[in-house]
């Protein structure tokens, strides 16, 4: 299999081989990984992989986030010596253009600048490559670069070029393509768009989540927490139709006729496919029949801006109030105010165990649903996951975005039943496992800044 | 918004209202007609979840007669056109929506539905 250089974003590194897998598995690509670990360090700017064509690095380059570039790779080593002997041994990828192709030499490195001197020492060491062609520094018809790894020295200060040439693995390909959709971090950015609130999703990691939704052209793609609609641009922007839900209509609509989550759409030109917007409770929901939808995505409320609601009373009313309450309603003065119903608060761990239900009942076979899980740092635990889940749903990516004492986890969970089930009835009394999941009552840790309350100390 | 697609999967979910809950029937529906792209991919993978009769009969109570009583087997270019802007290019921008069994209204304002259910209607 043709091996390929991929330059990844050092970014949320956790999410490099989900994303990976998923648009693998959307283009129908099969990808071979490193078969050392160390390769496969996500820690790490640089992986090898296997593709059958170049035509597939590029393919993954122009849809995956976190890739900058791809290469077709030609050699390594932890020293010039080393990569020169494996760049000779693979001659016959860089035959062709020894004779007549334009070419432009790069000599870069992941954090560090090597100095100018250096650069051109390393370039003139792989003259036995005997390239005849026209070096053309702005339009080449190759570009072929040389990428020095060091470790990460972030936040120590050192002397400027210290440590140079102690790199730890250095790497020789040719350029093949940038990574386009990273340019979509900047289109997406939430500050230039038409409608945003104060719980819209970042613009890189809504991307990503996009992508473990697999979302493309006549996809059918639900939020049931829609909100400002942040997942819903990177979807539509992908080509799937989007229907959006929220309990609290006023998050949508926004202050002007035109609905603000359609206003940001048609900013992105994508309007057209979110196919609808309503205002009701999940746990309430109107969803005439199950199997609808290709994927569910969505960010819960978790608490912090803004905390999860469903209908009903905190305390229930004694039953003379409620009769009160229902002759009210029936019997509505023209001047009134529309109706609110009331709201009581939706604990998180109950809420995200409803929604792998209601996503089991509402996704097609093979579809997926993909969320942010707030946890605790010092308290998660794998296992954690795994309380929420039901049968015929399958934890099948879980990336850490690390805030140090909590972090939310993009968890996708993949419907791995062909089975018929009827809705679920979000009712809370499913048998309560022996540990408490670290997302339990989120809030309230939240806010005690993660310290025991103290009645435990 | 409110498009025929959207308005074939809604039911009426108050307590009790099992039966008879579907289709919700379209009052003082104030229409758009805005164009959108052509999937027929998504037409023929979408046609099984339709519930044929009510998105005709709605259809025709807002004025589109373009669509069979009957769904054809065959699925030629001319019916997924007419399919496709039943379901996807016509919008109910204001009005409401009405329970055939229980007469629960939901309200529709800037094409967004309120599909809330008030205190005594939930279990």
């Amino acid at each position: 299999m043709p091996q390929f250089l991929f330059h990844f974003a050092q970014a949320h590194n956790d999410f490099r081989l989900p994303e990976l897998e998923s648009i693998a598995e959307l283009l129908g690509i099969s990808l071979s990984w490193p078969s050392e670990f160390e390769y496969r360090d996500t820690a790490r700017p640089f992986m090898i992989l296997g593709l059958d064509q170049e035509e597939h690095a590029r393919l993954l380059a122009r849809r995956c986030i976190l890739i900058k570039a791809v290469y077709e790779f030609y050699a390594q080593g932890s020293t010039y010596e080393e990569l020169h002997g494996s760049n000779r041994r693979n001659q016959t990828l860089w035959k062709r253009y020894v004779e007549n192709t334009s070419f432009r030499f790069l000599v870069t490195s992941s954090q560090h600048k090597i100095p100018q001197m250096r650069q051109r020492e390393v370039i003139e060491s792989f003259a036995y490559m005997g390239f005849l062609g026209k070096i053309d520094m702005k339009n080449p018809e190759i570009i072929l670069t040389c990428f020095e790894e060091y470790d990460d020295r972030h936040g120590t200060t050192r002397a400027k070029h210290e440590g140079d040439g102690q790199f730890r693995e250095v790497f020789f390909g040719r350029l093949l393509e940038e990574g386009s959709a990273r340019q979509l971090i900047a289109k997406f950015d939430v500050k230039k768009r038409a409608y945003f609130g104060n719980t819209s999703m970042e613009a890189e990691i809504s991307l990503l989540m996009a992508n473990q939704t697999q979302a493309s052209p006549g996809k059918l793609i639900y939020d049931p927490f829609i909100g400002t609609g942040s997942m819903s641009y990177p979807t539509s922007h992908f080509g799937a139709f989007v229907i959006g839900s929220d309990i609290d209509g006023r998050q949508m609509r926004g202050k002007q006729k035109t609905p603000g989550v359609i206003r940001a759409a048609n900013q992105y030109g994508t309007a057209a496919r979110i196919i609808d917007l309503a205002t009701f409770d999940i746990t309430r929901n109107p969803w005439r029949c199950g199997e609808l939808f290709d994927s569910i995505v969505t960010d819960p409320p978790y608490g912090v801006r803004a905390g999860a609601k469903r209908l009903g009373r905190k305390k229930e009313l004694p039953d003379y109030k409620k009769d009160l309450c229902l002759q009210h309603t029936l019997n509505g003065r023209p001047d009134d105010q529309p109706y609110i119903p009331p709201t009581k608060p939706y604990e998180l761990s109950h809420l995200a165990a409803d929604l792998v239900l209601l996503a089991r009942y509402l996704l097609k076979p093979n579809g997926r649903l993909v969320f942010f899980l707030p946890t605790v740092t010092d308290e998660y635990e794998e296992v954690d996951i795994h309380t929420m889940l039901c049968e015929g749903m399958e934890v099948i990516a879980n990336s850490l975005q690390d805030f140090g004492s909590w972090g939310r986890r993009l968890v996708t969970i993949k419907k791995t039943t062909q089975g018929k089930y009827s809705p679920p009835t979000f009712e809370p009394t499913r048998e309560e496992t022996a540990r408490i999941p670290a997302h339990r009552d989120f809030r309230e840790k939240y806010f005690q800044g993660f310290k025991p309350k103290a009645d435990e100390t | 918004m409110v498009r025929l697609i959207t308005h074939n999967l809604l039911a009426c979910h108050a307590k009790d209202c099992n039966t008879n809950n579907f289709p919700l029937a379209f009052k003082d529906a104030q229409l758009e007609i805005r164009e959108a792209e052509f999937n027929p991919e998504f037409l023929k993978g979408f046609l099984p979840k339709i519930e044929w009769t009510a998105l005709v009969d709605t259809a025709r109570q807002l004025g589109d007669t373009s669509l069979p009583l009957e769904q054809p087997e065959m699925l030629d270019d001319e019916f997924l056109k007419n399919l496709h802007h039943v379901l996807l290019e016509i919008h109910v921008e204001e009005g409401s929506m009405t329970c055939p069994n229980c007469g629960h209204v939901y309200p529709i304002s800037n094409g967004i539905p309120n599909m809330l259910l008030a205190e005594h209607e939930i279990g």
